[in-house]
């Protein structure tokens, strides 16, 4: 009786080390997978219960009965989880944000030779050009060409910005698909972890994908979560439910009466607003609603103060034939603003003479190419030039804000993802140790069963009849 | 702390990444010469050029205004230098005929050249200078003086007194023309009563009296040169601070937006240096593991 238990121990022990073998092997072969947490096998001793008095042996007692590997454990520190997601939704709001007025800087192209203000400098030039030669034709075709060069890149900026918009707005509904993608895996995970964990396995690899789809719905947008007892994770997006149970509630883009144009994010049971705060989603809105809106009001004011104040001196002057009243530019913001076609078709009806008949007179193109030394802007506050200027500077701040933000966000997200990582990654020298150590137990474990067969053996037929 | 497989890679790709980033950007910067790629890169740093880049333009249209003004008045003083030379001829002219002592064919042969002399003068106060008459104001596309009939009759101004000013900077704008009126005033009509007289045997002193004319005429032309002079001094002053201003702005514009050279090689040798640095280590310890070492 007592050998059979001594075999029954090391088979115990077979079992357990192959199992802590084909966990170093699980390990290993997801040692590169994302998302993946290791898993250890848990070891304890089987020692007497205090149950079996009828077979109770002294000695046997105080040895034990052998291993039992009672538990596959994922080792993942959740808190770490927690605040990892809380970096995510802040690196994936910088990000969006940073992509989205980066580009902006790139339509106004300044500081450089051909950019807006360098156009704005040709533009005020040939102005005085037309005041040394007012007789000129050659003068004047040259203030229509650099008009126009000015009016066509005021006018390009800002369609480009607009179109900018609408392709924020189009990754705005993109985001409504991959939060559903998400939010419908996650459910039907869910479902899947009670199945196996109330039969009271481990779902450790399934808990490992919804960690990681509950990873990139934090960068989606603002996400809260908690475990259920049944071991399903309960998911609100803002402050509306977005996953409970095997249930996922799905988001719609549709048009927003509010934003003319624009889509917003609601949920399709019941069209109330999705609200975030961060993410990916609250970055691309804020580029869409606040930043692009707020510089194209900038360049259309600019357009049309420059539109205002030239066709007002412009319309009090003379043109070589004798024109008068005519505006310079027509349009009336940075959307049409243009030279007026009359003109360009006939410079000479540029006016460029205070009075009639006075083709030698350049004094009204003066007052026009002085208007650029004029407090015009920001309540009479700053030149045109001064205003793009601040325009540029302004949006290179914010660009520049955003970027460092991104990147220190991304420093954070690194940071807890390395975090993570030291506590849930794989280490193939480690898993290669552990595996080493569970071979050397295993050959101990089979050579304690040769050892006991040897003694049976000896038992058996060794002794008795000679 | 724990390192594992997953984080090793991460590390290594992030860290190439990062320095290879650098390394463009100082490309970059090296490579267009400029430090401000974007506005973003330094944003009060862009607004400082953006305002130094717009002070150069405009200097340049100041210098471009400055050098055709120049032009425009030399022209009207090369015309008035000659006119000048023609009006000191005739007042020697009329000093002889004055005099009394000449017979009626020499005072003759003396109203002829007086004659001719009208002619050239007329021609120069009608000096054009790149399609404009220099001495008709605003007048410009009309000849300053209309001279008819041949020997003259009458020769009279066509122009106006404006101005043809410019901005020469900031604070000033100045003319470039003076209007012919101003310089001419009666000269060509005393002339012709002069020629007149001449051939008509008027007693000397009625002669003499031109004389006085005369005088007034050339101390107006010599005051509108003395004027014209002037403002070219002032033109080739303002050129200069011009050019000076340019030259302290290009500087100031390049120390803030231009790549210095030689501290942007070293910081790109250093970077280098770090990436073989890097890029040496990862090779060596990417093959390092316990596998290699076990049975």
């Amino acid at each position: 009786m007592g050998l059979s238990i001594g075999l029954d121990t090391a088979v115990k022990a077979l079992r357990a080390h192959q199992l802590v073998v084909d966990a170093a092997s699980h390990n290993i072969a997801n040692a590169n997978t994302p998302g993946f947490s290791r898993q250890r096998v848990l070891l304890r001793p089987i020692g007497i219960d205090g149950s079996d008095h009828f077979g109770r042996d002294a000695l046997l007692g105080r040895v034990g009965f052998g291993v039992d590997a009672h538990d596959v454990n994922r080792v993942r520190d959740i808190f770490l989880d927690f605040q990892a997601r809380q970096g995510l939704g802040s690196r994936y709001f910088y990000s969006a944000y940073d992509s989205a007025v980066a580009k902006t800087e790139l339509t106004f192209n300044d500081p450089s030779d051909d950019g807006l203000s360098a156009l704005l400098g040709k533009f005020w030039n040939s102005w005085h050009d037309v005041v040394n030669d007012p007789e000129s034709s050659a003068s004047r075709t040259t203030l229509v060409n650099s008009t126009t060069t000015l009016t066509t890149r005021i006018q390009r900026a800002y369609s480009q910005l607009s179109s900018q918009r609408v392709d924020l707005n189009a990754e705005v509904s993109a985001v409504a698909d991959k939060i559903n993608q998400a939010a419908t895996q996650i459910a039907a995970i869910n479902f899947q972890v009670k199945q196996v964990e109330l039969s009271g396995d481990r779902a450790n690899d399934l808990r490992d994908r919804r960690d990681l789809l509950l990873d990139q719905l934090s960068g989606y947008a603002q996400i809260t979560y908690n475990e259920q007892p049944d071991k399903t994770v309960s998911i609100y997006l803002g402050d509306h439910e977005l996953v409970t149970g095997n249930t996922s509630r799905d988001v719609q883009a549709i048009a927003d009466p509010a934003n003319a144009g624009m889509n917003k994010l609601v949920f399709a049971v019941d069209t109330a607003d999705v609200s975030t705060t961060t993410g990916e989603l609250r970055g691309l809105l804020d580029g869409r609603d606040t930043a692009l809106p707020t510089l194209m009001g900038r360049l259309d004011q600019l357009a049309s103060s420059l539109i205002v104040t030239a066709n007002g001196v412009h319309s009090t002057g003379f043109g070589l034939d004798n024109s008068t009243g005519l505006a310079f530019f027509s349009g009336t913001g940075a959307a049409n603003i243009a030279i007026n076609a009359v003109l360009s078709a006939t410079p000479a009806k540029i006016a460029g003479a205070s009075g009639l008949g006075l083709p030698g007179d350049g004094s009204k193109a003066l007052q026009i190419a002085d208007l650029q030394l004029a407090n015009t802007m920001t309540a009479g506050t700053e030149t045109f030039d001064q205003y793009y200027g601040n325009m540029v500077s302004v949006l290179g701040a914010d660009v520049n804000r955003a970027k460092g933000a991104m990147e220190s966000s991304q420093l954070l997200v690194d940071h807890l993802d390395g975090l993570r990582q030291s506590v849930s990654g794989v280490n193939i020298d480690e898993e290669v140790t552990n595996m080493t150590a569970a071979q050397h137990a295993y050959n101990a474990a089979a050579k304690v069963i040769s050892t006991i067969d040897g003694m049976l053996d000896m038992l058996i037929n060794g002794m008795g009849v000679h | 702390m724990r390192v594992s497989e997953l984080s090793r890679t991460t590390a290594r790709i992030g860290y190439l990444q990062t320095v290879t980033e650098r390394m463009d950007r100082i490309q970059q910067e090296l490579s267009t010469g400029h430090r401000i790629q974007r506005a973003s890169d330094d944003p009060a740093g862009a607004a400082l050029a953006l305002g130094h880049r717009e002070a150069i333009t405009y200097e340049a249209q100041m210098r471009r205004n400055l050098e055709s003004g120049v032009s425009f008045l030399n022209a009207s003083e090369a015309a008035l230098g000659s006119t000048t030379e023609a009006l000191q001829r005739i007042r020697e002219l009329t000093v002889q005929a004055s005099t009394g002592t000449l017979s009626q064919p020499d005072r003759t042969a003396i109203a002829e050249e007086v004659n001719q002399l009208i002619g050239q003068v007329a021609q120069l106060a009608n000096t054009n200078f790149g399609g404009a008459y220099v001495f008709s104001g605003h007048q410009s596309q009309a000849a300053a003086y209309l001279v008819t009939g041949n020997p003259p009759t009458s020769v009279a101004y066509q122009g106006d007194a404006g101005l043809r000013t410019r901005r020469i900077s900031k604070q000033d704008a100045v003319a470039v023309n003076v209007p012919g009126s101003t310089v001419f005033g009666s000269v060509f009509n005393d002339l012709i009563t002069l020629r007149d007289n001449l051939n008509n045997s008027v007693p000397g002193p009625t002669i003499a009296a031109s004389i006085t004319n005369l005088d007034a005429a050339l101390t107006r032309v010599l005051d509108a040169r003395a004027d014209l002079g002037a403002r070219a001094n002032r033109f080739d002053a303002a050129q200069r601070v011009s050019e000076l201003t340019d030259t302290s702005l290009q500087e100031l514009r390049a120390n803030i937006e231009d790549t210095d050279l030689p501290s942007t090689i070293v910081k790109f040798t250093a970077e280098q240096n770090a990436l073989q640095a890097a890029l040496g280590a990862i090779g060596r310890t990417s093959d390092m593991s316990l596998l290699n070492f076990l049975r």
